[in-house]
């Protein structure tokens, strides 16, 4: 362990010295850094941003980006709309669009997908609903399925699977119980029949006998999970900056994707070129072991390109659900033309 | 009802507070105690009231019980001790409560006890809006509700000012012109002793040891009269002479702990 | 002052000798029942104008109108009823079941030495424990329903109760127990006359204090799955981020407050109009 890390730390700094070479003549010649911050979770899902800053790849934009860490995906739209920083990562959520509808924040790039052959969400059952019949995820219909929060992802995960098998959320009880530890007591407790769980729990969970897995998300249901965003007035007053920080960001982003989401004949991952650095870089940043964030490790598109659809398939379903106001356009809720179609 | 007190010792852990008390309270004998403050007056009085567990001696009663007794050894309180939640009568029905008597004998009771000290029209006041006064007045009236044998009074007046201290006497006296109750009666005011005692016990300051026992030779209802003064003088000045010496030492112990 | 003191200055026919200067004054406590109430229109109407001239953000800082109109439409819709419903229920039971167990507690322990010396030690552990903590805990010994909420609310109220009453008990006057001992009152006459009036001033102080630790609580009890409940609403603005009904919901928890202070300063006024 130790030792794993000490050898990381040796391969992310020879990697910071050979950039620092040329960073340092580009930088003598360039203006002044300017200065921009970023909001981000802690989650692998955040993993470009790490590396664009790590790699030096916002400094070559001549941007000087600080990465502020949240602790909940409600806060940094929140942060973006407060001025507190510039642009925000998270997943899409209907407080989201609500701060889009007041015209406070607003979607410029793609962050992670759910995508078939990645497993981000875990459709789980307890043990005694498995038995009882639920063994797919087209069985959920009827059944009492823990979420965290009214409007969150997994409000809108079920939404996707209703529609596809052909029923509505209010063919489920959803029940909210706000954050993950509260919704793995109800489903341990057996007080809910299934659970939509993060990886990590889900096989956490699977490990201890407390359920079984019937289901990937991703291979369910793909969708537009999360987004790069910023606030409107930024789009309009800082244009330049945006586009270095976009220009930055699919840089790392293509990356990323080169290095964990390649995919041989047979469909499974492989590794890409700098698997290991980078999986360093996203493991630093976010505090955890590089086993656990390789098992975790979402799908990005390398061009930024938003699932535009679905996006304004969220609108739509947030707006039939009574949590979105009935009068925003879902198209006014993301402006695509710095990092284009 | 007698009282009798043999070789009464008491200590609060290592404070010794009363020493080698030998003590007898006739029938119908009204012994008035004085002696600096913290010789161990209310202590004494708490164990004769079985309040308090004496550490070594003895003290017992002996004697009849008037009729309908229901608490022979009856305690008068400086600070009343009325329960402020209570009016005026619930105040004497409380002691009561616990007896088994007819509606009507407990309604007697409490109205014959509010009829002798006055309260007719204040029994259901609050005791927060009577005058000390009155409040030791309730407290009399409950003691006489449970026809007791026998009275410990401590600093029964001391709260009070000057002008209600005399009235307060002067129902005392009918008290004791009426039913001839022993009573051990704790004062540091001379003329309380001199107006009610019949004998008057002076303690040293502490540990507690009786000084002296001096019995006033007038009868209570005689002292008014000028013949008696001359006789209330000199006890008087041998009474002051005692308590100051005791006093003055006391106050010095005080000062130096 | 040393002037009008100055031989020099020679008294009038009129006044002979000076009046004397008022000094006293001020230093005392004066009531101002409309004082409040202008303070918060003040309040308010700043707030609104801020709002109308574009000043504040009606994001972060909706204007009144649009809170009361959030409000309105809580009570046209009915949603407003059927969520006070849902907490009030979860109060009172949680609160009612905390108190009947924090008084029986605190009795105990003000009364019997032994049940102090263990209770003691036992509650200054737990009194601190933030029962928010608790709650995937209360969820796997309680479940979702209900009970979990009841016990969050409960367990909330239960520690201050049994402070508040022990320490009450203690504060009831040794002087009327010494009294009651003297006239042979029996043991549960003197905890029944004495001891449980006496406490009550102090029992009913505590109820204060445990009432809005229900009410904080029952937004925490309604983040365990609950369907209705003011907690549950005020969450569920929180997390869609309508700020306008968050605080309607927000109001409407500050009103019951209100609404719960002045019903036990009435029953304190009842209760204890003897001191
Ligand atoms: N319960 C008690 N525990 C310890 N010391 C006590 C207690 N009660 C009284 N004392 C002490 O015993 C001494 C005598 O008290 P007390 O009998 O009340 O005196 P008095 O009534 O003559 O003023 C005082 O010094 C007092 O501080
Ligand atoms: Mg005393």
């Amino acid at each position: 362990m130790t030792l794993a890390r000490l050898t990381r730390r040796a391969l992310i700094a020879t990697a910071g010295a050979a950039f620092a070479a040329g960073t340092l003549m580009s930088a003598a010649l360039a203006q002044p850094l300017e200065k921009a911050t970023v909001g981000a979770l802690a989650l692998s899902s955040s993993g470009p941003i790490f590396i664009a800053k790590a790699k030096g790849y916002f400094e070559k934009e001549g941007l000087d980006v600080d990465v502020k860490m949240f602790t909940s995906a409600q806060q940094v739209p929140v942060a973006v709309a407060s001025g507190d920083v510039d642009f925000g990562v998270t997943g899409l959520t209907a407080g989201f669009y609500n701060l889009a509808s007041k015209g406070a924040v607003t979607i410029i790039a793609a962050q992670s997908r759910d995508e078939p052959g990645f497993p981000l969400s875990a459709y789980m059952a307890t043990n005694a609903a498995y038995d009882a019949g639920l063994k797919t995820p087209a069985d959920l219909k009827g059944k009492r399925i823990a979420i965290t929060t009214v409007g969150s992802t997994f409000h809108y995960m079920i939404g996707l699977l209703a529609h596809k098998h052909g029923f509505t959320v209010k063919d489920v009880t959803m029940v909210p119980l706000q954050d993950v530890p509260k919704m793995v007591a109800a489903f341990k407790g057996g007080q809910v029949d299934a659970i939509i769980a993060p990886s990590t729990v889900s096989r956490q969970l699977a490990s201890d006998g407390a359920g079984k897995i019937l289901g990937w998300v991703g291979d369910e249901t793909p969708w537009q999970l999360g987004a790069l965003f910023t606030a409107p007035k930024t789009m309009k007053d800082r244009r330049p900056l945006v586009e270095k920080f976009v220009r930055a960001y699919k840089t790392a982003l293509a990356e990323y994707h080169a290095a964990f989401n390649g995919k041989d004949a047979s469909g499974a991952l492989v590794k890409g070129p700098g698997y290991d650095e980078l999986l360093g870089i996203i493991a630093d940043a976010t505090k955890q072991k590089p086993e656990i964030v390789a098992a975790g490790l979402p799908y990005v598109d390398p061009q930024a390109r938003l699932l535009v659809d679905d996006v304004v398939n969220q609108v739509k379903f947030w707006q039939s659900e009574g949590q979105v106001d009935k009068s925003l356009d879902p198209k006014s809720v993301m402006d695509l033309s710095v990092a284009g179609e | 009802m007698r009282l009798l007190v043999s070789d009464l010792t008491h200590r609060y852990d290592d404070l010794t507070v009363l020493d080698g008390i030998d003590l007898t309270l006739a029938e119908g004998e009204i012994l008035a105690v004085i002696g600096p403050s913290g010789c161990g007056k209310s202590t004494l009085l708490g164990i004769a009231g079985g309040i308090v567990a004496p550490t070594s001696g003895s003290i017992r009663v002996e004697g009849e019980v008037p009729d309908g007794c229901l608490n022979p050894i009856t305690f008068i309180f400086q600070d009343f001790a009325l329960l402020p939640w209570r009016t005026v009568e619930d105040n004497i029905a409380l002691v009561l409560e616990h007896h088994k008597l007819s509606a009507a004998e407990r309604r007697e009771r409490v109205d014959s006890g509010l009829r002798r000290m006055g309260l007719s029209e204040f029994r259901n006041a609050l005791p927060k809006q009577l005058s000390g006064g009155m409040r030791q007045r309730v407290g009399i009236a409950r003691a006489l509700a449970v026809r007791p044998a026998m009275l410990l009074l401590d600093e029964p007046l001391s709260a009070l000012d000057a002008q209600t201290r005399e009235l307060l006497m002067d129902d005392f006296l009918e008290l004791w012109r009426r039913e001839k109750t022993t009573a051990l009666y704790v004062t540091h005011n001379l003329d309380e002793a001199l107006r009610l005692a019949d004998r008057v016990c002076v303690l040293s300051r502490r540990p507690g040891r009786i000084r002296e026992l001096v019995t006033i030779e007038v009868p209570r209802e005689r002292r008014q009269e000028p013949s008696a003064q001359a006789h209330l003088a000199e006890v008087r000045g041998r009474l002051w002479h005692l308590m100051k010496a005791e006093a003055q030492m006391a106050d010095r112990e005080i000062a130096r702990a | 002052m040393p002037d009008s003191l100055n031989p020099t200055v020679t008294p009038t026919a009129s006044t002979a000798g000076q009046p004397v200067r008022f000094r006293g004054g001020g230093f005392t406590v004066k009531r101002h029942p409309w004082a409040a109430l202008g303070a918060f229109a003040v309040l308010i109407g700043l707030w609104e104008g801020a709002s109308r001239l574009g000043l504040a953000s009606p994001l972060f800082l909706p204007p009144p109108s649009a809170v009361a109109h959030a409000l309105a439409g809580m009570v046209t819709d009915g949603s407003l009823w059927l969520n006070l419903k849902a907490s009030l229920a979860r109060i009172a039971v949680g609160w009612v079941m905390g108190t009947a167990g924090g008084m029986l507690v605190g009795f105990a322990m003000g009364i019997f030495s032994t049940a102090r010396a263990v209770g003691v030690p036992l509650v200054s552990a737990f009194f601190p424990i933030p029962k928010i903590a608790l709650l995937p805990l209360f969820i796997l010994w309680f479940g979702i329903g209900e009970p979990s909420k009841f016990a969050t609310i409960g367990f909330g109220v239960f520690f201050p109760t049994v402070i508040a009453t022990y320490s009450a008990i203690d504060q009831v006057p040794r002087n009327l127990i010494r009294m009651a001992q003297s006239f042979g009152l029996p043991w549960g006459s003197i905890l029944r006359s004495i001891v449980l009036p006496g406490a009550l001033p102090g029992i009913l102080a505590g109820f204060r204090i445990t009432a809005s630790i229900a009410l904080i609580l029952v937004v925490a009890a309604e983040m365990i799955g609950a369907e209705y409940g003011i907690g549950a609403f005020v969450l569920m603005a929180g997390n869609l981020m309508q700020t306008d009904t968050l605080l309607a919901g927000v109001l409407v928890l500050s009103l019951l407050g209100l609404a719960i202070g002045t019903v036990l300063s009435q029953l304190e006024r009842r209760l204890l109009n003897w001191r």
